[in-house]
């Protein structure tokens, strides 16, 4: 209920960008791009595409390898089974932690990013 | 603990108890939980017999160095604990003088003896970057409720433990000796920084100058900053002038703390740790550490052998922690505490912490403990079930044991959510972890409490209960923190108006 109270009073619409660094034909996922001049990883989930930071905020290990759990709700670095949700990227066995998370949509093939909260 | 009586003859193992001087295939006659000798006697009928032909029997492993308690422990301990063929372990710094009485409460049935290597914050290791090397997370040390509580629990207190990482000098390592020398016990450091840190000046070096005999270091092998070793691979001479001094090194695997590296290095130098512990948490069972058993699997692969791995479990700890009256040997008289194990033969790979893995021949899997004369039977994989180790809140459900609680507990959650009600706290970061918030949000549970007339342990377990599935025991002003606070309120008040079950 208050998400979307903070929704519908939102001012600003976070921006789209176009995604870079993918390979055309690509068409495997996890895939490395870059969104604004930053590194992310995007994940193929049961929902669709979903990116996320590079790196986990613990200690640097890759998300490429990262696993994700609970039906795709969650995503796992494996480094140190820190564990995030993708709605909003906060810790959820590491409370403070917060891992970027990003939206993906494709149109005519192009795929498209922005930021999470 | 429940009393098992009769007698008990394993039968046909190799017997290995460095104590003793034992290495032979021997029978271990067992009786009213306790070791009744090792040897061959004739047999009477009332006496069970387990046939263990191509095992071998130690004295229980004891693990100096697990977490079993609070932000790094288990759902269940015992599952790194009896389930994985350690009779005896210590939470290397999960309580602090804050919250030890919490611990008290919380780990009092379990079937692994556990102690305390307390921590000399007051709550306790955290295991946070930006918490542990930064002095001023420490807080005040009050010498009084240490020498009080020490006085009351002598029994439960094993060792006192500090961090040697940060940038701010020796001076918690020597705050922490003075407090271990006031109470009479080892000071156990850890060494190696944290991989965000890059302090000016490394204080491993300054550990290794403050420990005497007796004091203990943890994490020998790790490959972050502050190793063992100079750049050039050299054996640092300071780490040499404190092993023959009478300072107890201990290996202390860990997620970030074991380098094959680093290892072989030293080893190669005969720098060799006294004890092997595990240093096994929520955060690293799955990968790498998994088990003591793998981390003395990793010692054969350096090079140790068996029975040097076997007195790294059982003799050397148990003197370190002054446990010889009751642990690591089969003498007569001894509690029965024993591990069964067999050493495997096959294609292996052991990982490091880092990305090194190294292939192996020989593997330890423990099959049977007996704890005081009880069976269990071993099991590596209980330890990595999810439930065990993933601590989540349980935000969109309110747990089903919440439904079990009495209308005491009900009626002190009711006044906790009053109480609390006035209060703000938030956790935005980890960086920016309110320590003063988490002891204050503590004392606010415990003024509550108090005026309820609610034991510890029943208020704890009502607050566990209203947001945690699984029996995790977080310090229970850091798991208020880390709450929502709208969130905790709503949940306090839902479950305190909650109908109890029907009896």
């Amino acid at each position: 209920m208050s998400q979307d109270l903070a929704g519908s009073l939102q001012v600003t619409e976070r921006p789209w960008h176009v995604l870079t660094g993918l390979r055309a034909d690509n068409t495997k996922f996890p895939a490395r791009a870059k969104l604004d001049g930053e590194g992310i990883v995007i994940l193929q989930t049961k929902t669709g595409l979903r990116g996320v930071q590079r790196s986990c905020p613990h200690l640097q290990g890759t998300m490429m390898n990262a696993e994700l759990i609970a039906n795709d709700t969650m995503v796992r670095c494996p480094l140190h089974v820190y564990t995030f949700k993708l709605s909003d990227g906060k810790g959820v066995n590491c409370p403070g932690f917060r891992l970027k998370v990003y939206e993906i949509k494709e149109e005519n093939g192009v795929l498209f990013g922005r930021s999470v909260s | 603990m429940d009393p098992v009586t009769g007698s008990l003859t394993l039968k046909g193992a190799h017997v290995l108890d460095p104590e003793q001087g034992i290495d032979r295939v021997a029978d271990v006659h067992l009786a009213d939980g306790k070791i009744q000798f090792v040897g061959s006697r004739e047999l009477t009928p009332n006496t069970k017999v387990v046939d263990l032909p191509g095992h071998y029997i130690s004295a229980g492993w004891i693990d100096i160095h697990v977490h079993a308690y609070g932000t790094l422990g288990f759902a269940n301990p015992d599952t790194v604990g009896v389930y994985q063929g350690v009779t005896t372990f210590v939470d290397a710094g999960g309580p602090g003088i804050g919250v030890l009485d919490q611990f008290m409460e919380l780990l009092d049935n379990l079937e692994t003896t556990l102690y305390a290597g307390a921590f000399i914050r007051p709550m306790g290791l955290l295991g946070l970057n930006f918490i542990e090397g930064d002095v001023r997370t420490l807080g005040e040390v009050p010498i009084t409720r240490w020498v009080d509580f020490a006085k009351q629990h002598r029994d439960l207190l094993r060792y006192i433990k500090c961090n040697a990482i940060g940038d701010y000098g020796p001076g918690t390592l020597k705050l922490t000796k003075g407090l271990a020398e006031i109470l009479n016990l080892p000071l156990y450091m850890h060494i190696g920084e944290f991989q965000l840190q890059n302090p000016k000046h490394l204080l491993a070096p300054e550990a290794f100058r403050i420990a005497e005999a007796g004091d203990m270091i943890t994490h020998l092998y790790h490959g972050n900053l502050g190793q063992v070793l100079d750049e050039s691979g050299k054996v640092l001479p300071i780490v040499r002038d404190a092993e023959r001094r009478g300072v107890i090194f201990d290996l202390g695997f860990g997620g970030y703390n074991f380098s094959w590296d680093v290892a072989e290095k030293a080893f190669a130098q005969d720098l060799i740790p006294h004890m092997i512990s595990s240093d096994l948490q929520q955060f690293n069972v799955v990968r790498p550490v998994k088990s003591l058993a793998n981390v003395m699997s990793a010692m054969i692969r350096l090079g140790m052998t068996l029975p040097q791995v076997i007195e790294r479990v059982t003799r050397n700890p148990a003197q370190a922690l002054s446990l010889v009256d009751r642990a690591g040997s089969l003498k007569p008289g001894l509690p029965a505490d024993l591990t069964v194990f067999r050493v495997e033969t096959g294609a292996y790979e052991i990982s490091d912490c880092y990305t090194k893995v190294r292939k192996a021949e020989k593997q330890i899997v423990p099959v049977l403990t007996f704890k005081n004369g009880k069976r269990f039977e071993a099991d590596l994989a209980f330890a990595q079930e999810e439930s065990n180790w993933f601590l989540q809140i349980a935000e969109d459900h309110v747990p089903s044991r919440a439904r079990a609680l009495s209308e005491r507990q009900r009626s002190f959650l009711s006044a906790l959510a009053a109480r609390l009600s006035s209060i703000n706290w938030e956790l935005s970061s980890a960086e920016r972890l309110d320590i003063e918030k988490a002891l204050e949000l503590q004392e606010i549970f415990h003024e509550v409490r108090g005026k309820q007339g609610l034991p510890l342990k029943d208020a704890l377990q009502s607050v566990y209960a209203s947001f945690l599935d699984q029996n995790f025991t977080m310090q229970i002003g850091l798991l208020l923190l880390r709450l929502e606070r709208p969130f905790a309120l709503q949940r306090l008040r839902d479950v305190s108006g909650q109908r109890p079950m029907a009896a």
